[in-house]
């Protein structure tokens, strides 16, 4: 590994003026004497520009298809009639291209003159050195204008007033050339088609549809911030701080997309500052593109909230006082290791975060299994998505998705499964978008009308508003339409699947239909058959799902059915199928993968494995537990127990995410020490013992792997503004605690790694610095890794059917509570908040609302903007309504995005039978006018509601 | 509704035998049984088989036969369970 990897002096990236080809075919071609060989279909302006050749462009850019509009990239072409635009000319074999003729170099210097004609003088942009119109200016000779110049942007044809009203962007009409980048990347690359040209000639403009960014249908994804060759689309930031004079490659720390970043910094060392984050066009997951959150929302990092010294209190009533690193630290170790000395072995435990790196987390729990002696480790997973790796370990032999993001492009049926990404994952919806504006079907199950329902430019085939609590009833009936019907694919399920003749038996059993489970699904069953025969009959059908799938009392077992029904129809194992977890957090499936689970060692081996527990008592001389440790919810049981008595929290704020809030304080009451480490001091920090500061994504050193089990780099594009690193940290509390655990660099983390589990055989720092990223499993060093699992042969070598029986939920819609109520997230905030709650995200999204369904409204007279009780068997809180007929009736919505309001405080003990993940979905409340804020909810206000940028 | 005023293992073990309640009473305690093995730690075991021991009547049938053949079964490296 080398410290230089992915740093590098700020220079932009290489723009090739149109997207790259994907052929198999070669062409050949002579630009300006320069011979170059490019896949069959790539535009002259593309091929110029790998050989060297650089030809003037304004509408052009590689992320978008070849417009051919501003008449800046004209070329000649032997024996070829005219002067066509390089970027929408492909090259034919053996074409003879001259980029440098005098007829094109007076047309381009015509044609910047006409732009020259009405782009201000005193444009800030191209003073900055982010406008691309002066240096093109020159580059084309066109320093004269003949039909004069605005002096000042007030001096343009028709100037408009700045709109500022986004916090992250600017528009400025007066520097805009029309060149439309900026619209095709908002319709062709974010899909929202927020933007368009407004009226002809000089007349023309770009206009978010008649009103300010603001207001409009604009997500803010900042795509056509990107696209702009001018400063008329500007970050804010860029304006303030000017440009940047260093660039870090690293990887977003919001949701499990995990995309790729290309972070623009100002300074060196302590003074270093982050200009803005500029998605990078070469990473796996996400190709360029972004979203508010990853390219806009970072500012949390240096925001003043944080707490960056160690603290320690005796009772969770004292002041905190600061401490050093060695006092906290050994305040830690000394008190868990008399907690043991009096209460066991098993008396503390540790939870890990799904927002901190891979080598982090599996220090974490080598801390646990090797330091404490015991196996009660568990992670934030367990209350999203510990059901996926249940089920699929279970049939298919593995804990993970089976596709890549990419393979979404070659799916035609979408079956999209509790799960709403332009939300929760909104580059990887943008992506799945661009497929169904191709003509690919999707099928929604969501009880909510979610956006993907009807958009622009996409519909749903069918929306099957399936009640909360129903989906295996529905998984089943689908798979019983496809199997009663002949649709399934017989020849797969005989050669690839084991216990397929009981599971056939079992799934035609009329009790499955449509027709006899309608009362359970609320779905009418002529539209259940007839999304069925959809998804039996397409070519290639993927399943696409999210936490409503699995946050769920059958949670394991509505991805088994899924997984059976991608089973009978084939769909596994090649491209644009698949059973695809869409993960919540940046590093979910890292923290499953590094041994986060009580009952596994990293790679999703059991602690009962003799052979397996050898490697890590070799390795870590010391003797393992071969029996499961506590889960976090059984954490919770046994504090109130009195058994479990202190606990180290690193990143996660269980107080605020985990359901039942006042059950889960008390147990945190009852513990003697209580560690939490995080940026913030969090809910969960009222209960602490010890604070320990952490690192934000800036600051870390090691690597994240997204849902489609991409490994990335994380680099830090600033030191650790705590003083130490977080692995670092939970390393020395193992030393403080007697057990010698200790690296130089987090890359030797990654080398045990792989050096223990198969799966990450191949892996290391500077394999991921050379090849940019692998998917998992990389079994050895010459491999990239596996984008798409399963091919030819499962994991556990055939797939496994289960039968899946439908078992309804004990929380049921009663009297008292007579609606259900279902959780999630928005775009604009991320779980518990945290980050983007100390950003300008706020600006959309200031506190959670209630949404509710008309008729549910009216019968209580409730409109939207009314504060409303939100109550449950367990408890009750405030929050204002929006009345919304996305919602049907019977069924409530909120978010869980600020303390302030506390969903989780109504939210119960319900849970995934087979791994306890909490039934956040499905909780029987009752909603009422309420005259003002419960106690309950102001006694929760505790964070400031602050929006910096 | 599940879960108020039942010991944590009586509630959790319950879900996990409504889930095996349509296989043969055999093969379901035996499933359960083994799901407990697998993925429960040990103090919870314990304090499951007190509550059978002690007669706790919210125990599902199921989880009482499980729980019975948790002390003869030897841990074992893999869950082979049926939902």
């Amino acid at each position: 590994m080398t410290a230089t990897a992915g740093q590098s002096i700020w220079d932009p990236e290489v723009d090739f003026g149109t997207p790259a080809v994907r052929a198999a075919d070669t062409v050949s071609v002579t630009i300006d004497g320069h011979q170059v060989d490019v896949p069959a279909g790539t535009s002259v302006l593309r091929a110029a520009t790998e050989a060297g050749v650089t030809i003037p462009k304004l509408c052009a850019t590689d992320s978008l298809k070849a417009f051919g509009s501003c008449r800046m990239c004209l070329v000649e072409v032997d024996g070829a009639k005219g002067v066509p635009a390089s970027c929408t000319t492909p090259c034919a074999d053996g074409m003879v291209v001259s980029t440098q003729t005098d007829t094109v170099r007076d047309l381009r210097r015509n044609v910047m003159e006409l732009y020259l004609s009405d782009h201000p003088e005193d444009c800030d942009g191209c003073a900055r050195g982010n406008c691309e119109i002066q240096a093109l200016a020159v580059q084309v000779d066109a320093a004269e204008v003949r039909y004069g110049r605005p002096e000042t942007r007030a001096d343009v044809a028709h100037p408009q007033p700045i709109d500022l009203s986004n916090p992250y962007f600017a528009f400025d009409d007066s520097a805009c050339i029309v060149c439309s980048r900026c619209v095709r990347a908002c319709a062709d690359i974010q899909g929202t088609f927020a933007l368009t040209v407004e009226g002809r000639g000089f007349d023309s403009k770009i206009s978010a549809g008649g009103t300010d960014f603001m207001s409009s249908e604009c997500v803010s994804c900042g795509a056509c911030v990107q696209a702009c060759p001018t400063s008329a689309l500007q970050e804010k930031s860029v304006v303030a701080l000017g440009m940047p004079t260093r660039s870090v490659e690293t990887t977003c720390a919001y949701c499990g997309v995990g995309c790729s970043f290309r972070a623009d910094v100002q300074g060196e060392g302590d003074d270093s500052r982050v200009v803005r984050m500029v998605p990078s066009k070469n990473g796996g997951a996400n190709e360029g593109h972004s979203c508010v959150k990853g390219r806009f929302a970072y500012g949390y990092a240096a925001h003043k909230d944080r707490q960056l010294s160690p603290m320690v209190r005796d009772t969770i009533d004292d002041e905190w006082r600061e401490v050093s690193w060695d006092e906290a630290i050994a305040t830690v170790a000394d008190g868990f290791k008399a907690l043991q000395a009096e209460h066991g072995v098993g008396s503390i435990g540790g939870i890990s975060s799904s927002r901190c790196t891979n080598e982090e987390v599996y220090v974490v729990q080598k801390l646990v299994r090797a330091a404490f002696g015991n196996n009660n480790i568990d992670t934030c997973a367990r209350v999203c998505h510990s059901p996926t790796g249940y089920g699929l370990k279970q049939t298919f032999g593995t804990s993970a998705g089976t596709q890549d993001f990419k393979s979404v492009e070659k799916t035609d049926v979408v079956l999209l499964i509790g799960a709403n990404p332009t939300d929760a994952h909104p580059v990887f919806a943008s992506r799945m978008k661009r497929r169904l504006r191709e003509g690919a079907r999707l099928i929604v199950a969501d009880p909510r009308r979610i956006d993907l329902v009807r958009s622009p430019h996409v519909e749903a085939a069918f929306h099957l508003p399936v009640l909360p609590g129903s989906n295996v009833a529905f998984v089943n009936a689908m798979a019983h339409v496809i199997v009663t019907e002949g649709l399934h694919d017989e020849e797969f399920v005989r050669a690839r699947c084991e216990d397929a003749e009981e599971y056939l038996a079992f799934i035609a059993d009329p009790v499955h239909s449509p027709e006899a489970t309608v009362d359970i699904t609320g779905i009418p069953p002529e539209d259940l058959r007839a999304a069925a025969r959809l998804f039996g009959e397409a070519g290639n059908a993927a399943i696409y799902y999210g936490l409503g799938v699995t946050e769920h009392s059958q949670g394991s077992t509505m991805v088994m059915g899924m997984a059976n029904l991608a089973m009978v129809t084939g769909n596994i194992g090649r491209d644009g199928v698949g059973v695809n977890p869409l993960r919540g957090q940046n590093n979910v499936q890292g923290s499953c993968d590094m041994g986060s689970f009580p009952h596994e060692f990293p790679g999703y081996r059991h602690v009962s494995q003799d052979d397996v527990r050898a490697i890590y008592e070799d390795l870590w001389g010391k003797t393992l537990d071969p029996q499961p440790g506590l889960r976090i919810p059984n954490m919770f049981d046994s504090a109130l127990a009195g058994t479990f008595r202190g606990v180290y929290i690193q990143g996660e704020d269980i107080a605020q995410s985990d359901p039942n809030t006042q059950h889960v304080e008390a147990a945190l009451r009852a513990m003697d020490l209580v560690v939490v480490q995080d940026l913030f001091l969090n809910e969960t920090a009222r209960f602490a013992h010890v604070f320990l500061p952490g690192t934000s994504f800036l600051e870390k050193d090691g690597t994240f792997t997204n849902a489609e089990r991409r490994i990335n780099r994380v680099r830090p594009v600033f030191a650790s503004k705590v003083g130490r690193d977080e692995w670092d940290i939970t390393c020395a509390i193992g030393r403080a605690m007697g057990y010698d655990m200790s690296y130089a660099h987090p890359s030797e983390i990654m080398d045990e790694i792989a050096a223990t589990t198969p799966t990450f055989a191949g892996v290391s720092f500077a394999r991921l610095d050379e090849v940019g990223s692998m998917q998992w499993p990389v079994y050895d060093d010459s491999s990239t890794g596996t984008p798409i699992m399963h091919i030819g042969e499962f994991v556990r070598g055939k797939g496994r059917l289960i039968e899946t029986v439908f078992v309804p939920t004990t929380e049921r819609s009663t009297r008292r509570f007579p609606l259900i109520l279902t959780t999630g997230r928005i775009l604009s905030q991320y779980n518990v908040g945290a980050q983007t709650r100390r950003t300008a995200n706020n600006t959309w999204h200031p506190e959670d609302v209630l949404e509710i369904h008309p008729a549910d409204a009216e019968v209580r007279g409730i409109a939207t903007g009314d504060l409303v009780d939100l109550s449950s068997r367990v408890g009750s809180t405030t929050l204002r309504a929006m009345v919304s007929e996305r919602m049907p009736p019977g069924v409530v919505y909120t978010t869980f995005h600020h303390p302030v309001t506390g969903a989780n405080v109504v939210t119960t003990e319900n849970s995934d039978w087979a791994t306890n993940c909490p039934e956040y979905k499905v909780t029987a409340v009752q909603v009422g006018v309420a005259n003002q804020r419960g106690d309950a909810a102001v006694a929760q206000a505790r964070e400031p509601v602050e929006t910096h940028a | 509704m599940s879960g108020a005023g039942i010991a944590p293992e009586a509630r959790l073990g319950n879900d996990i035998a409504r889930q095996f309640a349509h296989l043969a009473p055999n093969r379901a305690a035996e499933a359960i049984a083994v799901h407990l093995e697998t993925f429960w730690d040990p103090s919870m075991r314990r304090r499951l088989e007190a509550l059978v021991a002690a007669g706790d009547d919210s125990l599902d049938p199921l989880l009482v036969d499980a729980a019975g053949r948790l002390a003869t079964h030897a841990s074992r490296a893999e869950p082979d369970a049926q939902p």
